[in-house]
C-alpha cells in the first residue's frame, strides 16, 4: 500500500465523498477514482459502468469496481448524464490501478448543475484519507 | 385400510410416494409413459447439470493459464461426446430408480395412463395392449411440459424448449432465450460456457424475477452475465420471429409488465439468431390425461390441480404431488419428494400436512445462486423486525483458491432475537452451501448458533459463520 506522500495528487482535480474525483473540462467532467481509493481496493479485476445516455443525480452509485479484495459501488461525485465511456477499462481493468487519472478514468459526465462540483473538496483538503472516505462494500 | 395405490407418474413425487406406500404396506402400481425419474432426471435436473459440469469445466480449461497451466492448443465442446456422457449418467440413474422401485415390490408399468373413473386406472402400452389397474387411492404424479408461446412454437431445430436444448449435438452460433427465470438463467451461462453467444430477454425488471430470490442476487449475477459476454434485456418481450437470410430475425418489445417504459424503450428492436429457446415456465400435462374429469378433481388456470397441504384433491381417494400442483405450491424436485412421502403416508391413513415454508431453492447459474427462508422484503411484509447483514466470498482464502470469488451470502435475522429467518447466497457452490442454512432455519437457530459453530478452514461454508458474526455486530474479518 502507498504512503500518503506517495500518492498521486493533481491540482486540478475534486473529489467527492468517497474518493470519486472530477476534472473539470469546458462544461463536462471527466470522472473516475483517486490513486488513494485505487491503491486501497487493491488488483481490480472488473468494472461495470453504465451506459451513454444514463442519467444520475449527486451520490447515486453509477459504477460498480471489484478488486480482488472488495466489492465498491462508485457514486456520482455531481449529479448528471454520461456522455462518454472509457470502454478501456472495461477490457483492461488493471488501467485504474496503473493511470486512475488517464487511462483508467471511467466516464465523462454533463454535470446537470455546475455548481455542484463547487462543493467537492480540492486537492489540498484530500490528501490525507480520513475515517468517513471509506469505500462502501456493495457484494 | 387402503391398499392398492396406483400413482400415475414415476418422476421424483411419484416414485417416492411408491416407495413409502409400499414401505408400509400398500400394493404399489406406478403408471410412467415416457421413462422413470420423470422431467428431474430426463429432461431437466440431472441432464442440465451434466451439461453445466462440462461447461463449467470448459470454462476454466480456458483460464488454465491463471492456474499455472501450460495448456498446448485450444479446448472446445464436443457436443456428441457430451450427449453420450449425458444419457449414460442419465440411464444409471434411471436404472436405479427402477431397482428401487423393483427392490419395494413395486409393480412398474410403462405406458399411457387412462383414468376408468373412480377405483380404476388403465395403462395402455405401446403396443396398444390395455391393462386394468384397480385401486384403493390414487396419486396423480404426472408433471408438467415446457409452456409454448403462440407466437413462438416450437420446432425442434430453429425455437426449441430446455427439452430441445438439452439434446443439442453442436454448439448454435448465436441463441436468443426468452425469459430470465431459473431454467433461462441456467442455459444462458450453460450456452455461452459451451461457446454460443447468448441474450436473454426478460418481461420483468431483473433476471431471476421470483419473489423468493433476493434482489442483490439479481444484480450480482447480471454483473457476472456482463463479464462473459452474455447479453440480456429486462422489461422485454419477444413479440415474434421470422426467417431472414438463414437466421431468425426476432422482434424485441416493451413488456406489459415493464410499466413506465421510457420513450427510446417503446421502439421496437430487432436482433439476428440462430436459434430461439423459450424458458417461460411450465405447463401441467392435465389436459392429456385421459378420463381425469370423471375423478372429481379441482384444477385451477392452464389446468394445475388444486389440492391442499394434506395434497389431497376434491376426491377423497385421490392425492396430487410435483409440478402439476402448479406455483401455488413449489415446483422443485425436493418438494416433490416432499410431497410424495406426504401423500404417501396420507394415502395409508395418515395426517401428514406439507410444510413449504423451509425448501431451499438452488439456481446453477455461475456462480450458483441459493436461498431458503424469508426475503427482507417479505420478513417484512409478515411484521418481522429484521436485519439483513452480508459478507462478500472474495476475502475467504478457499475462494481465492479456487478462483471463484465473485458473490456474497446475506442473513436476515430477526432484530431482537438473533433468529435466522432467510438466507440468501450467490457465489462458489451456493447450492451446497444452503444446506446448512435450511437446517439452521429448521432448527430455529440463532446467528448466534451459527457464529459460534466451528467451521473448518479453508472452506466456504466459512461465509456462513462470517456473515452470522456480522449479524451479532462483531465482524472478525471487517
Amino acid at each position: 500500500m502507498k504512503a500518503v506522500d506517495e500518492l498521486l495528487i493533481p491540482e486540478d482535480l475534486r473529489f467527492g465523498k468517497n474518493h470519486e474525483l472530477i476534472r473539470p473540462e469546458n462544461g463536462h467532467t471527466r470522472t473516475g477514482i483517486s490513486d488513494y481509493a485505487q491503491d486501497q481496493l487493491g488488483e481490480i479485476v472488473y468494472v461495470e459502468l453504465p451506459q451513454i445516455g444514463d442519467e444520475f443525480k449527486k451520490d447515486e452509485a453509477f459504477a460498480t469496481i471489484e478488486s480482488v479484495k472488495t466489492v465498491s459501488e462508485i457514486y456520482m461525485p455531481v449529479g448528471g448524464e454520461i456522455i462518454e465511456i472509457n470502454n478501456a477499462v472495461e477490457d483492461s481493468p488493471d488501467l485504474i490501478n496503473q493511470s486512475p487519472y488517464e487511462k483508467g478514468r471511467l466516464v465523462v459526465i454533463r454535470p446537470s448543475d455546475e455548481s455542484e462540483s463547487e462543493t467537492l473538496e480540492n486537492t489540498a483538503n484530500s490528501t490525507k484519507p480520513n475515517g468517513t472516505r471509506h469505500l462502501k462494500l456493495c457484494g | 385400510m387402503a391398499n392398492r395405490i396406483a400413482i400415475l407418474g414415476a418422476g421424483p413425487g411419484g416414485y417416492t410416494a411408491a416407495v413409502k406406500a409400499a414401505q408400509m404396506g400398500a400394493d404399489v402400481t406406478v403408471i410412467e409413459k415416457d421413462s422413470a425419474g420423470g422431467t428431474c432426471l430426463n429432461r431437466g435436473c440431472i441432464p442440465s447439470k451434466v451439461m453445466i459440469t462440462t461447461a463449467e469445466l470448459l470454462e476454466k480449461i480456458k483460464k488454465a493459464e491463471s492456474y499455472g497451466i501450460a495448456l498446448e492448443g485450444s479446448a472446445r465442446a464436443d457436443m456428441p461426446a457430451l450427449m453420450e456422457r449425458k444419457n449414460r449418467i442419465v440411464k444409471a440413474q434411471t436404472d436405479g430408480i427402477l431397482n428401487l422401485l423393483k427392490h419395494n415390490r413395486v409393480n412398474y408399468i410403462q405406458g399411457t395412463g387412462l383414468i376408468r373413473g373412480n377405483n380404476l386406472a388403465a395403462v395402455r402400452t405401446e403396443k396398444g395392449e390395455e391393462h386394468q389397474v384397480p385401486w384403493d387411492k390414487f396419486i396423480i404424479a404426472a408433471g408438467t411440459r415446457p409452456f409454448e408461446l403462440p407466437e413462438l412454437p416450437f420446432d425442434g431445430e430453429r425455437i426449441i424448449s430446455s427439452d430441445h436444448a438439452l439434446n443439442l449435438h453442436e454448439v448454435p452460433e448465436s441463441v436468443l432465450i426468452v425469459g430470465g427465470g431459473v431454467i433461462g438463467c441456467e442455459f444462458a451461462f450453460l450456452l455461452s460456457a459451451l461457446g454460443a453467444g447468448v441474450t436473454v430477454v426478460e418481461a420483468m425488471s431483473r433476471m431471476l424475477p421470483l419473489p423468493s430470490v433476493d434482489e442483490d442476487c439479481s444484480k450480482i449475477l447480471q454483473r457476472e452475465m456482463k463479464k462473459r459476454k452474455i447479453g440480456f434485456m429486462v422489461n422485454r418481450t419477444v413479440a415474434g420471429a421470422e426467417e431472414k437470410g438463414g437466421k431468425l430475425n426476432v422482434e424485441i418489445r416493451p413488456s406489459s409488465f415493464a410499466g413506465d417504459s421510457s420513450k427510446k424503450g417503446e421502439e421496437p428492436s430487432f436482433q439476428q439468431v440462430d436459434k430461439i429457446l423459450v424458458c417461460i415456465g411450465r405447463t401441467p400435462v392435465t389436459s392429456g390425461i385421459e378420463g381425469l374429469d370423471s375423478l372429481g378433481v379441482r384444477t385451477g388456470g392452464r389446468g394445475w390441480i388444486l389440492a391442499n397441504e394434506k395434497l389431497e384433491t376434491g376426491n377423497p381417494d385421490v392425492y396430487a404431488v410435483g409440478d402439476i400442483l402448479g406455483p401455488s405450491k413449489i415446483m422443485l424436485a425436493h418438494a416433490a419428494w416432499a410431497e410424495g412421502m406426504t401423500a404417501a403416508q396420507n394415502a395409508m391413513g395418515g395426517e401428514k400436512s406439507m410444510n413449504y415454508d423451509i425448501v431451499p431453492g438452488a439456481i446453477f447459474t455461475s456462480p450458483e445462486v441459493a436461498n431458503v427462508g424469508l426475503t427482507e422484503t417479505r420478513a417484512r411484509e409478515e411484521g418481522y423486525r429484521v436485519r439483513a447483514d452480508s459478507a462478500l466470498f472474495r476475502p475467504l482464502g478457499k475462494a481465492q483458491a479456487l478462483g471463484e470469488i465473485a458473490g456474497q451470502a446475506k442473513i436476515i435475522s430477526e432484530t431482537d432475537s438473533g433468529r435466522v429467518l432467510g438466507v440468501h447466497i450467490i457465489g462458489p457452490h451456493a447450492t451446497d452451501l444452503i444446506a446448512e442454512a435450511a437446517l439452521a432455519l429448521n432448527m430455529k437457530a440463532t446467528v448466534r448458533d451459527l457464529a459460534e459453530t466451528i467451521h473448518a478452514h479453508p472452506t466456504l461454508p466459512e461465509i456462513m459463520m462470517e456473515t452470522s458474526m456480522k449479524a451479532m455486530d462483531q465482524p472478525l474479518h471487517g
